[in-house]
């Protein structure tokens, strides 16, 4: 393999630097009050479960102790909470309280939400840049760049690798989300922690899981290589990361069966 | 290359993603890509990319951030053969 040909963090305006600032400290005072009602939320009213859920967040502890490097968690989707999950299933609660930067910042599509002012509120909040998946190319552009930017300050950041959830309940090599190896392939040392998180009752896609589902999750930190330029090494990037997460998919039935 | 000659090799490689076929037939350099022709965002990537076989040239993302008509893409890779 070649000398990694990363490009430098984007310079993004003095504005938009501010505006993540602020986003993020006033996300982070409040975050006492909003990530336990997330916690509870999922676990006492929806009655969801992580298995091995202590197991897996001391790996992934101990991950992010090993390296300072950036991290782009990516996931498969199958349902609009899977942010939470995944979030939830790495770090618990209360450790995000003192390790506030590795609550991932995530990319929910806009028209989701915007309807509603305390949507909007509330994804302001907890560490989210909306983007309109299909959007105005420039539009989608500034928002991976601001990713590539908390990135680069040593934040953490989800991004599903299938871009929307999979209409086929599977992880689907053809729909990977270009701009997850894009952000992987331009930020300095970035790793691509891949996670693929299933209910046990979860048959395709959904809005939610079913109400006192058990999830399995199993993790994989990877380093993407590739010798290649421009748009080829990021769509490089994507592939290796989804085909990770593809075999995980094929080790869950697996072992199902 | 003129630039006739680009337009059209272009809308013979956008043609292979566009569900919209019949788009195709009277698409200007004005024609959205995305929203006029329906292809897939996911598919404009692969798009790129087949530019750069059929060009020989290089796009980096940034360059590929600015194609959303098709006079865009046909300007891209002018600007890319010099």
């Amino acid at each position: 393999m070649g000398q990694p040909l990363v490009t430098e963090v984007p310079r993004i305006p003095r504005r938009t630097r501010f505006a993540l600032w602020l986003q993020r400290e006033v996300g982070r005072l409040t975050s006492v009050f909003w990530i336990p009602a997330g916690a509870f939320a999922m676990k006492y009213v929806m009655g969801y479960r992580i298995k091995n859920a202590a197991r897996l967040r001391k790996r992934f502890r101990r991950i992010v102790a090993e390296s300072d490097e950036p991290i782009l968690i990516c996931a498969n989707h199958l349902t609009m909470v899977d942010s939470m999950l995944v979030a939830w299933a790495l770090g618990g609660s209360w450790w995000y309280f003192f390790n506030y930067r590795r609550l991932p910042w995530n990319l929910p599509e806009y028209r989701n939400f915007a309807a509603l002012w305390f949507g909007r509120v509330a994804v302001w909040l907890t560490k989210c840049i909306p983007i309109k998946r299909g959007g105005k190319r420039e539009e989608v552009s500034g928002v991976l760049k601001r990713v590539k930017y908390l990135l680069a300050r040593g934040e953490t950041a989800l991004i599903f690798a299938e871009g929307g959830r999979s209409r086929t309940g599977r992880v689907n090599l053809d729909s990977i989300a270009h701009g997850m190896g894009r952000i992987a392939s331009n930020v300095r040392d970035c790793k691509a922690l891949v996670v693929y998180l299933r209910g046990d009752r979860q048959r395709s896609w959904s809005t939610v899981p079913a109400m006192g589902d058990s999830f399995y999750v199993d993790i994989a930190l990877i380093r993407p290589q590739s010798d290649r330029k421009g748009i080829r090494r990021s769509r490089e990037f994507a592939q290796q990361i989804a085909q990770r997460l593809a075999r995980m998919e094929e080790k869950y039935f697996a072992r199902r069966k | 290359m003129a630039r006739d000659e680009t337009f059209a090799k272009v809308m013979e490689i956008i043609g292979r993603y566009a569900k919209n076929k019949d788009a195709l037939e009277g698409a200007t350099d004005d024609t959205n890509i995305l929203e006029d022709l329906k292809v897939n965002s996911a598919r404009l990537v692969d798009v790129i990319l087949d530019f750069e076989d059929e060009f020989d040239i290089e796009v980096a993302d940034e360059d590929a951030d600015a194609v959303n008509t098709v006079g865009d893409a046909v300007t891209l890779i002018e600007a890319k053969l010099g």
